[in-house]
């Protein structure tokens, strides 16, 4: 009797520890917690010591309260009770490991879970057909090579799209990148895993010498990508981004570009993992980026660190 | 800074390449103070579309209104004052809806006292 109620009212306080919320898990892994019923988890969980007499006097009249009077026969055993308890096999220090596995474990799956969700949404966009965002293009790059999808691979890409006379997101947005650039550059000790690019949406006045001093002034490690009319356009179609950019554009004529405020994050694969937006700040999106690239290095996929 | 393309009216700048050059830091920064006072100027004077009150606000604000004009494009001094009338509306919108949400609260909250007596 003695050291079962000790072991329930150790399993009430790791419970307690354990059943965190949001962690539905630690319920699957450790069932036998569901053997102390739901008021004595309470009763023992308030009960902080329960090795003081009067915690677990109250807990035996809890655990008793169908008859009112054997609780209190029992009662008079308590000093043989709080005896023999002490030298039971479940000592502090028993316990303490049993919350410190306990934590462990939780710990442990709740970084599981969270990176198994990741990629549950990463492999989303995988798999049978085409890739929702992104595809194949073909546009040149500030010293006029030829650039295309091709190139992205082997990365993890960061993919913006603008235009260099854009009134306010655009600088804010370029902005927010050239912090990002230099958080994932400083948690990745600046492998080149991560390759962030600027697609202009406006091709008739971005021009490679435009778009190289536009970019200086954000980040040296943006690419800048341009071409046609016909290829922006359709590199926009592949990464679903609205283009309303003007055809006909008469010299000296003042215009802005609609455009997608949205970053896209892409794999090696060249696959679209995830969308950055306006809400999200440098650290909420470096974090994210991270947590990317460190789960495609833990298994061993193959990059281009070049 | 030597340049500003829209203010002198002239030919705007262009790249050797056939670009057109967009303003850098500086002058969008010169552009986005002139907005800033222009539009404090209508806060003062209770004008909120740019757009449609010109007149008003060219008479009241005349200072700002140069200077925000003369810092910055002519599309982009459009889009600020379109944006700034997106943007009450938007405001007042949220505000109403948030309003709204409350009012159904209570109500939902008087019901379920009702029911429980």
């Amino acid at each position: 009797m003695s050291s079962s109620l000790r072991m329930a009212g150790l399993f009430g306080q790791a419970a307690r520890v354990i059943s965190v919320p949001e962690f539905s898990q630690s319920h699957r892994i450790l069932p036998f917690l569901r053997s102390t019923s739901r008021s004595q988890c309470r009763a023992y969980s308030q009960a902080q010591r329960p090795r003081s007499t009067q915690n677990i006097k109250s807990a035996l009249e809890l655990r008793n309260n169908f008859s009112t009077s054997a609780s209190y026969a029992r009662a008079k055993t308590m000093g043989q009770l709080k005896q023999r308890n002490s030298t039971g096999p479940f000592s502090w220090k028993a316990a303490l490991l049993f919350v410190l596995t306990g934590a462990g474990m939780m710990i442990y799956f709740r970084v599981e879970k969270a990176r198994l969700e990741r990629k549950r949404i990463a492999e989303m966009s995988k798999g049978v057909g085409k890739p929702k965002v992104g595809g194949p293009f073909t546009l040149k790059d500030l010293d006029g090579k030829e650039f295309t999808a091709e190139d992205l691979k082997g990365k993890y890409s960061f993919v913006y799209f603008g235009f260099t006379h854009c009134p306010d997101i655009c600088p804010d947005e370029l902005d927010k990148m050239a912090e990002i650039i230099d958080k994932v550059k400083e948690a990745t000790k600046d492998d080149k895993v991560f390759l962030p690019v600027f697609i202009t949406c406006d091709p008739a006045r971005d021009s490679p010498e435009v778009l190289r001093e536009y970019l200086k002034e954000f980040h040296p490690g943006i690419v800048g990508l341009t071409g046609t009319y016909e290829q922006v356009k359709n590199v926009c179609k592949q990464y679903r981004v609205y283009f309303s950019t003007p055809r006909d554009v008469k010299p000296g004529e003042d215009y802005l570009v609609d455009h997608s405020i949205y970053f896209y994050l892409m794999d090696p694969d060249n696959d679209f993992v995830e969308c950055i937006g306006r809400q999200d700040t440098p650290e909420s999106a470096s974090r994210v980026i991270l947590e990317h690239i460190n789960d495609w290095k833990r298994e061993g996929k193959p990059l281009k660190l070049e | 800074m030597g340049w500003l393309p829209w203010s002198s009216g002239g030919e705007p700048n262009k790249a050797s390449d056939g670009g057109r050059i967009a303003p850098d830091r500086t002058s969008r920064k010169r552009c986005w103070e002139g907005r800033d006072i222009f539009f404090a100027c209508l806060d003062r004077n209770d004008i909120l579309d740019g757009i449609k009150d010109d007149k008003e606000a060219r008479r009241k604000c005349a200072k700002e209104v140069e200077e925000f004009e003369a810092a910055c494009s002519a599309t982009w001094v459009k889009y600020f004052k379109e944006k700034r009338v997106m943007e009450y509306n938007r405001d007042q919108t949220i505000a109403r809806i948030k309003k709204e949400d409350a009012a159904t609260v209570q109500e939902l909250k008087s019901q379920g006292r009702s029911t429980s007596n």
